[in-house]
């Protein structure tokens, strides 16, 4: 449904991402792993339209995407998080979710009807108690859930998910998985997610791929990539395979 | 904001505004129908601002201008078509669709651009039609343009007008009641917060913020129809006059902008302020005191007076 053909952009002289090649399929649970800085952000912005590529294309359900604004992308159903956590701190938790109810996929426009929508997921990511509270007053690790929420609002066909687990411990990243298969099984959305955790990656994916520095440089079941000398090599250093 | 029943809301919306229109019937004099028209006139000028600079943040220093486009539109058109009194006050309507389109050619670009540059931008703007209109003879340059007032008592002519800048700036505050709790409202708050997600969130911000932008010069055209009506003589120092951008600006974020009272309150109370200090104070002490205030208010409320009823409340902002 998602399928991205030599996409390419550079910051200045800094190549983020060298001719990348990916397709997602429908229904899938898809990891995209590498070490820090090596271009995993920058290609959840390019699909989202906050960056324009360089070069290369980008299609959506057989449409090209690249180019267009971020709200038409979103519109199509593109939903996405936000690694470095980015909440309306002036509204409360429920009203950053309702927004999104009122301007996504579905057809809810009122504000009732939002806020009861927003509530229920709300209550699906854990956060039900404190949907009256401002941001500020909440810890990281709700901050992604109410990353998680938000996209989810505007009711997208596959969801962009940028290392929702980060900062979680052993417990929580249990329930955060059951909540990432809940994604795909109750709600029918595709997901692709950036993760460190490899538990999770491990636990969730069918399929992972790994950039580094810019180039992907391995793709498929998670098992074989994490065997893969390559990856390990991106991940450990040069020196570190075969000793 | 406390949230009362709608219907009991409204019927109270219509008992002040029915007293407020009975007033200058009464046989007040003219200086206080003037001094409620001038309160008007901000509270409406405030008020549109804020579903701009308040709901969706681009603080806009130029909306003066739109004011100024409404004066002379009125004056030019009772000029070209001899108007009568009450084809002048209605020609305020389409002052304000001439302010509305001059705010859609302005906004195209200048939406683009963000904070700072944005308010910059504006400013310009403004001094550009100032300076315009200034060298346009046709316009009256920099003689101005006189209006032919209505052959009535000078008590009557003020209180047709007043019940005029009353309606515009009812219809105002009820255009920001229906922002304040609509889609399109919510809309323009996330923008506010972070333009980028509020984009990725599905919400056309380009589209949205155009539309503010062009409902906010739309009543400011019309008060400035009415104004001019008001004055008999207009003349571009005084109806793009930039202290009244910057008063526009400071009024709304005093009351406290992205609320629906915000700007109804700051306006008041600095329209009164002002009036009482020029009246009982020397004119530069008069300034010294209402700098300070202001200074005072941001320091210790930096969301406006509005932020006081929000922390008594402790909730969230609506
Ligand atoms: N807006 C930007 N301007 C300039 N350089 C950027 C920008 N965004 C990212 N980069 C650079 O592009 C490279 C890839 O960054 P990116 O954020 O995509 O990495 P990442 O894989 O998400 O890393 P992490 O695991 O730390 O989140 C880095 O070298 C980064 O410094
Ligand atoms: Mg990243």
């Amino acid at each position: 449904m998602l399928e991205g053909e030599k996409v390419t952009k550079h910051f200045g002289g800094l190549v983020a991402l060298s001719e990348i090649d990916f397709e997602i399929n429908r229904g899938e649970i898809v990891g995209l792993i590498g070490p820090n800085g090596s271009g995993k952000t920058t290609l959840f912005n390019v699909i989202s339209g906050l960056y324009k590529p360089e070069s290369g294309q980008i299609r959506f359900e057989g449409t090209l995407i690249n180019g267009l604004p971020p709200y038409r992308i979103a519109q199509m159903g593109i939903g996405r998080t936000f690694q470095i956590v980015r909440p309306l701190m002036d509204l409360s938790l429920i009203q950053n979710v309702a927004i999104g109810v009122m301007y996504g996929r579905d057809d809810i426009n009122t504000l009732p009807h939002a806020l009861e929508r927003a509530s229920e997921l709300l209550r699906f990511v854990g956060l039900e108690s404190k949907a009256y509270l401002l941001p500020g007053k909440l810890a990281l690790e709700d901050l992604k859930r109410l990353e998680i929420a938000r996209a989810l609002a505007s009711k997208p066909e596959i969801i962009l998910l940028d290392e929702v687990f980060a900062g979680l411990n052993q417990k929580e990243i249990e329930a955060a998985i059951a909540l990432t298969f809940h994604i795909r099984d109750r709600f029918g959305i595709t997901v692709f997610m950036i993760e460190h955790v490899m538990k999770a990656i491990m636990e969730t994916c069918s399929r992972i791929m790994v950039l580094h520095h810019g180039e992907k440089i391995a793709e498929g079941e998670p098992q074989a990539v994490a065997n893969d000398p390559r990856v390990i090599q991106a991940y450990l250093g040069a020196g570190y395979v075969g000793r | 904001m406390p949230s009362w029943p709608r219907s009991s809301l409204f019927a109270g919306a219509m008992i002040v505004l029915l007293a407020l229109a009975i007033f200058p019937w009464l046989g007040a004099p003219v200086y206080f129908v003037s001094l409620l028209f001038t309160v008007f006139m901000y509270v409406c000028l405030a008020t549109s601002w804020n579903l701009i600079g308040g709901y969706a943040g681009y603080l806009s220093f130029g909306h003066v201008a739109f004011f100024g486009i409404g004066a002379y539109t009125t004056a030019l058109l009772v000029k070209g078509f001899h108007l009568s009194a009450l084809e002048t006050i209605l020609s305020s309507v389409p002052a304000g669709f001439v302010a509305m389109l001059v705010a859609l050619l302005v906004g195209y670009p200048c939406l683009r651009l963000r904070g700072p540059y944005f308010a910059v931008v504006t400013l310009c703007f403004a001094f550009v039609m100032d300076l315009l209109i200034k060298n346009l003879n046709f316009l009256g340059g920099p003689e101005g343009l006189w209006l032919k007032s209505m052959d009535l008592p000078i008590q009557t002519v003020r209180a047709i007008l007043f019940e005029a800048m009353l309606g515009v700036t009812a219809l105002s505050i009820a255009v920001a009641y229906w922002t304040d709790r609509s889609k399109f409202g919510a809309g323009l708050r996330a923008i506010r917060e972070d333009e980028e997600v509020a984009q990725t969130m599905a919400i056309n911000a380009p589209k949205l913020k155009m539309q503010a932008f062009a409902l906010s010069a739309f009543f400011p055209g019309m008060a400035g129809g009415i104004y001019a009506y008001y004055l008999t003589y207009i003349h571009t120092d005084v109806v793009f006059d930039m202290m009244i951008s910057i008063l526009i600006v400071l009024m709304a974020l005093f009351g406290g902008g992205g609320t629906l009272l915000g700007p109804i309150i700051g306006a008041v109370l600095l329209t009164l302020i002002n009036e009482g200090l020029s009246t009982f104070v020397k004119a530069e002490l008069a300034r010294i005191i209402y700098g300070s205030l202001f200074v005072g208010v941001i320091i210790f409320l930096p969301n406006g007076i509005m932020e006081f009823f929000r922390r008594t409340q402790g909730e969230s902002p609506h």
